[in-house]
This record gives C-alpha cells, structure tokens and sequence, in this order.
C-alpha cells in the first residue's frame, strides 16, 4: 500500500513536473516573440479613420481639394465591425469597373456626334436643291438605327459576348448560337438582348449597348452618303432598318461577338483570329460595301455621265460645310478608336493614349497623302479630294489603331490618302458608279486596306490583358514576325467575308426592295430637286437658286424612262 | 407624287410589324411568342405588299431595266469567291494555303461585283440613250 501511494504520488509530481517544463518553455517561446498583435492593415485602416478630416473641417470649404475624397467616403458594408479590408477592395473593384464605364460612354458620346459631321460633309457636297433632303437622311438614320438595333440588331451582334472584365463581366449576354462544322463550334449570331429585357436590364449591358449602338449608326450613315440626290426617302429608311438589324449585326457579331471569325485564332491557328480594334471592316467597310450595293442598283444621277461614257463633275453647294464636317468627323474619332478598348483602367487600357496619337497621325498622312497625289498629278491641292484624304487615313487606321506604332499609322494613313484618289477615279470612271461622296472609297476601300494593314503592321506589343481573342500573346503582323502570316491569313479571311457575304446579302436585301419599294424617285423629283417633293420644305427657301450647268439641262432629255 | 401619305401609312405598318416580330421572337419559348412573331411576319409583308401598290404611283425613274440573270449571277459569283475561301480553311492546314485560297476568295468576289455586276447594270443605263 505505501509502494502504491508512494508510486502515485512520484508519478503525480513527476506529470506536475513535465506540465511546469512544458508551460514554461511555451511562455519562455511566447516571451522571446512579442504578443500577437492585430492585423497591420486593419490597425492602419484604423488609424487612418481616426486621422480622417472631422466634420468641422469639410465645413470650413476644401479650395485645393486636399480633403475631399478620404477614407470616409468609403462604404461600410457592417456598421459594427466598421471599415475592413474588405470593403476597401470592394471600391477598387466599383472605381476601376466606374473608370470603364465613364471611358466608354464618353467616348460614345463623342462618336454620336460624328452624326453631325457626316450630315455636313454629304450635304456640302451635294446641290443645294438636295440639302435639307440630305441633312434629313442623316439625321433620321441615326432613330431607325438606334431602333433597328434595339429590337433585334444588339442581341445578334452582342447576345454572346459575355466575358469582358472591362465592365463587369457582362455576364448576362451568355446567348450564342453556334453552328458545329468539321469539328469544330463556330458563332454564327447572339440571343440575349432583344429590348435589353430581363436579365438583360444590367448596367454594363447599357453601356456596351450605347456604344455599340452608335459604331452600327456610322456603318448605316455612309450609305445615305453614295445614294444622295436621288435615293427615295422611304427607301432609305427601309433599307436603313434593315442594314441596323441584320447586315450590320451579323458581321459584327462575327468580329466581335464571339463569333466564327475571332475564333479563326483557336478554332484554325490563324494568329489571333480575324482582329478589327475600332471597325475598319465591322464599321466602315460593311458601310462602304453596302453602299456599292445600292449604288450599283440605283444607278447614276441624271447628267453625271455622258453617251460616250464619260463622266461630268457635279459640284456640291458649301464646302465649307464639308471641311468642317471632316474636323467634327476626325474629333470623333478620338470616342471611335481610343473608346474601343471599352475602358481606362487594368487591361493594357493605359495605351488610350498611342491609339489616339496613332489617330491623329494616320488622318494628318491621309490627306498630305490626298493633297499631295492631286497636287502633283491634277494640277490642283483638290479641297474635297483633301477632306476625303482625312476620312480615308482615319477609316484605314481605325482597325489597327491598338496594334501599331506611329511609324505603322503614318504610313498606313499615307497610303490610304493615295489609295482614296485612285479608287474614287476607278469606281467613277471604269465602274460607271456615280457616288457623289466617295463614300465607296473612303469607308470600302480603306476600310479593307485597314483590315489587310493589321497584317501587315501589328507590332506585337499591345497587352490587352494578355491575350486577344482568347489566344495568348500579342496581334503581330508579318513584318514583326511571330505568326504574322497566320495572322494575315486571318485578316484576308475577314475581307473575303466582306466582300463575299455582306456584298452579297446587302444587295440581294436592297434588290427585294427595288421590287417592292424603288430605290430612286422619278426623274421629275430629281431634276427639280428632293427638298420640294420628298420633305416638303427647301434647305436654305431664301436663296435664290442659279440655273444648272448646260450639260444638266441636256441631260434633262434622259430622264424619261 | 414624291412623299405622300400613303408612304407614311405603309412605314408605320412596317414598323409595326417588325416590332412585333421581333416582340414574338424575344419570347418564343413562351406560349405567346410564336403566334406574336407570325403576326408580325403577316403585318411586315402586308407593308412591303403595301408598297408595291404605291410605287407605279410615283412616277418614273431615270432607269432602264436591265437583266436580271445577269444581276443574279454577279451576286452568285461574289458569294461563291467567299464560299471558296471557306473551304480553303478547312481543306488546307497550312497557312500558305490557305492565304492563297482567301486571295483566289477574294479575287472571284471581286470579279463578281467589279466585272459581272457593273456590266448588267450598265447593259441598258439610261446615258447610253
């Protein structure tokens, strides 16, 4: 009994023993680290609460605005717990999504206003007994489009291109339809969007809706250009709901949308599949095909060519009106490519500031490139020729805007300016088109000099996010070697879809109206001018009106159909 | 007759009928959205069969009709160049080739709307009379 009591009690002070030794070691280690103390930056939010201004001051006035803006107006999603780290993340995350989208809308804003400057440049190159019916045509465009687009045209260019970080996600435009080919899912046109109903209501949605919105109204635009003087006014607003529903839209939801021709990078290899930064090709070249189109239907205007086949220049009424359009045209197109990165913040979206210097420069070297080509070969610094140097140099450089350096635009802008002058001579004089604009020239043309130039010039150093397309790595063209050649390959790929389907489509679309509607008045409107007889009202019913040139008058005799 | 009220008439019938088209289509998975979007067809077409009747009314263009085989054929021969193009994707893996077959693409496209069209159009263009 006494050995048991004895072993107990040396087991007990010998368990005591180790528990001391191993609660002293414990606070010998907790000695030696000093306290836990709490996280460093919840202690500075804290701290930096606490050294926020207090109400009295903010009441005194802030003129440098050194205390407005502080950690108060921060929100806090728990009142008791107060400012964490949580919340503070959260408004990074609402202050880059709100850079975005102030960027984009603003820059869309800008790009609405371009309205007016393509209603001055057509006009002003026009006669005046056409003005108001011109001017109309440009500003009537503006609401078929918009509820064209609306209706119908969003959801099928947009209704699939949920994923941009830029503006949330845009989560809800998850609606694409695909059409499965060798093997293969390729995009054919979106789903979701249609009225922007259910869930669809989403502020990042309105915002690419905007946007996108007025980018398809310039397509629709640079039709009622080529077609001026004797394109009836129904028609054009018939011809424009459509184009703002389905041509425009199909395309660019090819290009843009998710579909078949950005995914010509994953689905065949071909660089980063077709790429189109600001719309060369989904803009301006569906613009300027769908008018060869329509110009080729409605025919040439009564006097512009004669029995031999050659042509006579018909001089528009105010080309000052068509100079300052090209201004209020190029100060758009600062919403035009730079807005195209939809964003100001994260992404690679910092590069705003080349894409806009690359602007510039490509509309500078498109009209040296204009003036200079009719300066030396005409005779003559040609004014309307120049103003459509600027156009042309802006619409080539609009597509490869975020891939090229200034070197790139400079001599893509050049040649686009030449490239304008021969190919209005060619469509007027070989093609027997009358297009009174050059329209054609400006928007087709380059615009599928643009697309081809990506090819050829991306740089390779643009960084949107690190990839484009969903490929990994930078656009580079053929003369900054990576794979160039695919990328060209699938830039070519873009122009033959150009011109072998929306060509196609919109002139068949235009032809079903020519037989239920007629594209052109009666010979009888067009000699007297549209103001009177499609709007009712002259454009300028105070001037007094000089009698046409001869060759006019002669052509009178032709217009008995 | 230039702009007339017969033509404002037919546009509101046609605006209409495209906006419940389109209506239906938003919500053809419900149980309204189909008849709505028929509807819809039946008042655009009564708008486009509206216009046919208005347009002998307006007065005579300065055209000349020219022929439609040719018109049509010129639009078979731009949609075919890019129909080549496509196959090319697909029947060729190599970049080479395929950049070939888009440029023949391109080139039957444009044979297309640069030779054959132009030439129906100015077959019978009212400048040569």
């Amino acid at each position: 009994m006494n050995l048991i009591r004895r072993s107990c009690t040396f087991l007990l002070l010998a368990l005591g023993l180790m528990v001391s030794v191993m609660a002293y070691g414990q606070a010998a280690a907790a000695a030696a680290a000093p306290a836990a103390a709490p996280p460093p930056s919840a202690a500075e939010l804290k701290d930096t609460a606490a050294k926020a201004p207090t109400t009295d001051q903010l009441k005194a006035g802030d003129p440098g605005g050194t205390i407005t803006g502080t950690v108060n107006d921060v929100p806090v999603s728990d009142p008791k717990t107060g400012l964490t780290l949580g919340d503070t993340a959260n408004q990074v995350g609402q202050n880059k999504i709100a850079i975005n989208f102030v960027w984009t809308l603003v820059t869309g804003f800008l790009v609405m206003f371009m309205q007016a400057g393509f209603a001055m440049v057509e006009s002003g190159l026009c006669r005046v007994k056409n003005a108001n019916h011109t001017y109309m045509m440009n500003f009537f465009v503006y609401g078929c489009g918009l509820l064209a687009y609306w209706l119908i045209g969003f959801a099928i260019q947009m209704g699939g291109a949920a994923g941009n970080s830029n503006l949330g996600g845009l989560n809800s435009l998850s609606v694409e339809h695909p059409l499965v080919l060798f093997g293969k899912t390729w995009g054919i046109f979106g789903g979701a969007g249609m009225f922007l109903a259910g869930h669809t209501y989403d502020v990042g949605v309105m915002v690419i809706f905007l946007f996108e919105m007025v980018f398809m109204d310039t397509a629709l635009t640079i039709v009622t250009g080529a077609c001026a003087e004797r394109w009836k006014f129904l028609t054009f607003a018939v011809s424009s709901v459509l184009m703002g529903a389905f041509t425009y839209p199909l395309y660019g939801n090819w290009a843009w949308g998710g579909g078949w021709l950005s995914q010509l990078g994953t689905n065949n290899g071909l660089g980063k599949g077709y790429c189109d930064f600001a719309g060369s090709g989904v803009v301006h070249a569906v613009g300027g095909i769908t008018a060869l189109a329509v110009c080729l239907i409605i025919g040439p205007r009564i006097g512009k060519f004669n029995r031999d086949g050659s042509s006579n220049p018909i001089i528009g009424h105010d080309i000052s009106a068509v100079l300052i359009g090209c201004f209020i045209l190029a100060f758009g197109w600062f919403g035009f490519n730079p807005g195209s990165t939809l964003g100001a913040s994260a992404n690679g979206n910092l590069r705003i500031g080349s894409i806009a210097v690359n602007t510039m420069l490509a509309g500078c070297t498109g009209t040296f490139g204009a003036i200079l080509y009719m300066w030396s070969l005409k005779g003559k610094p040609d004014t309307s020729m120049s103003g459509n140097g600027l156009l042309a140099g802006l619409v080539a450089i609009t597509a490869p805007s975020g891939f090229v350096s200034t070197f790139g635009a400079a001599v893509i802008g050049l040649v686009a300016g030449v490239l304008v002058c021969i190919s209005c001579a060619f469509i007027e004089n070989r093609l027997k088109v009358d297009d009174p604009v050059g329209a054609i020239s400006v928007h087709g043309t380059n615009g599928l000099w643009g697309v081809i130039s990506i090819g050829l010039f991306a740089d390779g150093t643009s960084n949107y996010g690190g990839s484009w397309n969903g490929v990994t790595g930078s656009v580079t063209g053929i003369f900054y070697g990576g794979d160039g050649w695919g990328q060209l390959a699938a830039q070519l790929v873009g122009v033959s879809t150009l011109l072998g389907f929306v060509f196609t489509f919109s002139f068949l679309l235009n032809l079903g109206l020519e037989f239920f509607v007629g594209h052109r008045v009666s010979a009888e409107t067009e000699m007297a001018g549209l103001d009177i007889p499609e709007m009712g009202q002259l454009g300028y019913p105070e001037f007094v009106f000089r009698p046409e040139p001869e060759v006019m008058t002669h052509a009178h005799a032709m217009a008995v159909a | 007759m230039a702009a007339n009220t017969g033509q404002g008439r037919g546009f509101v019938t046609f605006l209409v009928g495209l906006t419940v088209a389109c209506a239906g289509l938003a919500y053809f998975s419900a149980g309204f959205g189909k008849p709505l979007f028929g509807v819809g067809l039946v008042i655009v077409i009564a708008s486009l069969f509206g216009f046919l009747k208005l347009k002998p009314l307006e007065g005579k263009p300065a055209q000349k009709a020219s022929p439609t085989t040719m018109k049509l054929a010129g639009a078979f021969v731009a949609g075919f160049g890019w129909v080549l193009t496509l196959f090319g994707m697909h029947l060729v893996p190599s970049t080479g080739g395929r950049i070939v077959f888009a440029l023949v693409g391109i080139a039957v496209s444009l044979f297309g709307i640069v030779y054959v069209l132009p030439s129906a159009f100015n077959k019978n263009a009212i400048w040569k009379t």
